[in-house]
């Protein structure tokens, strides 16, 4: 049994992010997930003779976007090379994409790992084109080839070996997930293949400071698998270490069925990409205007919300990380709070009411219905005592949802939702509830406290929810502790 | 440079083309020539010269985010090898259950 404890992992990442254009990298194609086989291409996207690639200007923008949202630095001058090998979903035999000058160097993503940030650096990003789709188990005899995919725009993001277990792996692809979606270049959505990786896994003894011979496992598709596939190569390769073999740089296949890896090809002595720059594509010049035309759409950015939601807003972790996993909900939040100084109550308003009632109809946040105002005039009625926090929570905000356009207050007023707190009609009711329940009374007044609570539900259960529960545990305990 | 027979079943891998004896032999004479006007051209000095990669004077040239320009199915089959009517069919590949890059 191999003793993990004794060695370090140490993972690096290429992760393929499919952005979500409406036409393919380089011609016009239609790009839409799930289209009927081989109804998305054209003779460029085919690989004839004879036709020539023009770049889609929203891949360019996305790449920047990306780079600037990561702290990279944009190379000004860039272009594309050729990446030359033989496959059946890839029609030209070659792949563009970004060899010599990325568009895209240095920059880090900050991942949170429990409650600490770590920041992973991220080596270069380049532009390239995803391959068809090969399918080998349908017939027996052949496989059937789609290329609908061929040439959609992809961006791939090389990480520095700088992860260490599968839990920063997941910590990571989240985080990269989160971030696509926030600058909306990609949906970010791992099962529909727009989101993959590759992992390069090599071990080392602690404390060593040279690298292990890696491994990389290719088009890990589900962050389980990638999970499986690390947690299975990291045995397999300290085995081999600890019984005194080395371990062979292979290029690895993950099988899901058995949880096992196994050699795609030897790295060494098929992989000749013979890159050489693209002949058929003028290079790239970015203008500093072309970036800080990008940089003004850029969104602010999920770290920064959630610090701001903890450190401005004095929210949890578990509320920040909520409101800030989505930009719409960060969003939303943050508007919400200019028109409230309650922090709290606002998060949990969004968190409990808005979002789940959006989710119940089915509808964006963007499409929710009141104003932020009136969210915030409800918060407020709650704070100053007018209406208590079930009443507004339970069926203000529903009466609301469906009168959107009514002051909380009037609509609070109408359905008769106003806390009582005036002194005398809570005493005579108070006075009402001790007097139907004598014996609990008398076990009260022999030490049995905790009946408070049973008397406070009882008088509740008579105002419907109305009284304040303040003043009407004050007039409780007035009374009882008086005809003592 | 010398061009081997092993380099030469290399390139027939890479190329996945299949020579025969007598066009192995014209392919090396021929390489052999290439690499040597290469060679010719290494003696001058040009570490101060950039890399010429395009020789037109034309960056960018972007277009904008459209779909234009597709192919019905039946089009882009037309000049299939072989087809289902759905899908590019090619001799089976691998084993394993799916690959892409």
């Amino acid at each position: 049994m191999a003793r993990q404890g004794q060695w370090e992992l140490i993972i690096g990442l290429e992760v393929h992010v499919q952005l979500n254009t409406r036409s393919k990298a380089f011609c016009g194609d239609a790009t839409t997930f799930g289209a009927p086989p081989n109804t998305q291409t054209s003779p460029v996207s085919l690989g004839h003779p004879g036709t020539l690639p023009r770049l889609n200007e929203a891949q360019v923008r996305a790449a920047v976007k990306l780079g600037l949202a990561l702290g990279s630095t944009i190379a000004v001058r860039t272009a594309f090379d050729r990446k030359n090998y033989f496959y059946t979903d890839l029609p030209k035999g070659y792949q563009i994409t970004q060899d010599a000058v990325p568009i895209c160097g240095g920059g880090v993503l900050p991942i949170k790992l429990g409650d600490q940030w770590k920041e992973v650096g991220i080596h270069h990003i380049h532009m390239e084109e995803d391959a068809g789709k090969s399918i080998h188990d349908q017939d027996p005899e052949h496989s059937l080839i789609d290329l609908n995919r061929t040439g959609v725009p992809l961006l791939e993001v090389v990480t520095e070996p700088e992860l260490h277990s599968a839990d920063e792996v997941d910590a990571f692809m989240s985080a990269m997930r989160q971030l696509v979606r926030y600058l909306g270049i990609s949906d970010g959505n791992m099962e529909q293949g727009s989101l993959r990786c590759d992992v390069n896994i090599s071990v080392r003894p602690k404390g060593s400071t040279t690298y292990g011979t890696r491994c990389e496992v290719k088009n890990l598709n589900s962050m389980r698998h990638a999970r499986r596939a690390i947690a299975y190569e990291a045995s397999r390769q300290i085995a081999l270490l600890e019984s005194g073999q080395p371990v062979g740089r292979y290029t690895l296949h993950f099988d899901a069925a058995t949880g096992r890896t196994s050699p795609l090809r030897d790295k060494e002595a098929a992989h000749d990409y013979r890159y050489f720059p693209e002949p058929d594509l003028p290079p790239l010049a970015l203008s500093a205007s072309f970036i800080e035309s990008v940089r003004a759409e850029l969104p602010p950015l999920p770290k920064a919300l959630y610090e701001w939601m903890r450190i401005s807003c004095g929210l949890g972790d578990y509320e920040a990380t909520l409101l800030s996993e989505q930009l719409d909900t960060a969003l939303f939040f943050r508007a919400l709070t200019q028109h409230t100084p309650h922090h709290h109550k606002a998060a949990n308003l969004v968190i409990n009411k808005v979002l789940p009632w959006c989710k119940a109809k089915g509808i964006t946040l963007s499409d929710f219905p009141v104003p932020q105002t009136s969210l915030a005039e409800l918060i407020e009625l709650v704070v100053v005592g007018v209406i208590s926090h079930t009443v507004a929570w339970q069926e203000l905000f529903e009466l609301l949802c469906e009168a959107p356009h009514q002051h909380p207050k009037d609509l609070a007023q109408a359905h008769d939702l106003v806390q009582q707190s005036d002194g005398d009609a809570l005493k005579a009711i108070a006075t009402e509830v001790l007097a139907a329940w004598p014996d609990k009374v008398v076990a009260y007044q022999k030490g049995k406290k905790g009946l408070i609570g049973f008397f406070m539900g009882q008088l509740m259960r008579r105002m419907r929810g109305k009284a304040d529960p303040k003043r009407a545990n004050q007039i409780l305990r007035q009374l009882l502790e008086n005809c003592q | 440079m010398h061009i081997d027979d092993k380099l030469i079943s290399r390139l027939e891998l890479l190329t996945r083309l299949r020579l025969r004896g007598s066009e192995r032999e014209r392919l090396r004479a021929d390489l052999e020539k290439m690499l040597s006007m290469v060679d010719k051209l290494s003696e001058l000095d040009l570490s101060e010269v950039m890399p010429l990669t395009h020789i037109t004077d034309v960056w960018n040239n972007w277009r904008a985010d459209e779909v234009c320009g597709q192919l019905s199915r039946e089009e882009a089959l037309r000049n299939a090898p072989d087809t289902d009517g759905i899908f590019f069919r090619v001799p089976k590949v691998i084993q394993s259950k799916s690959k892409s890059t």
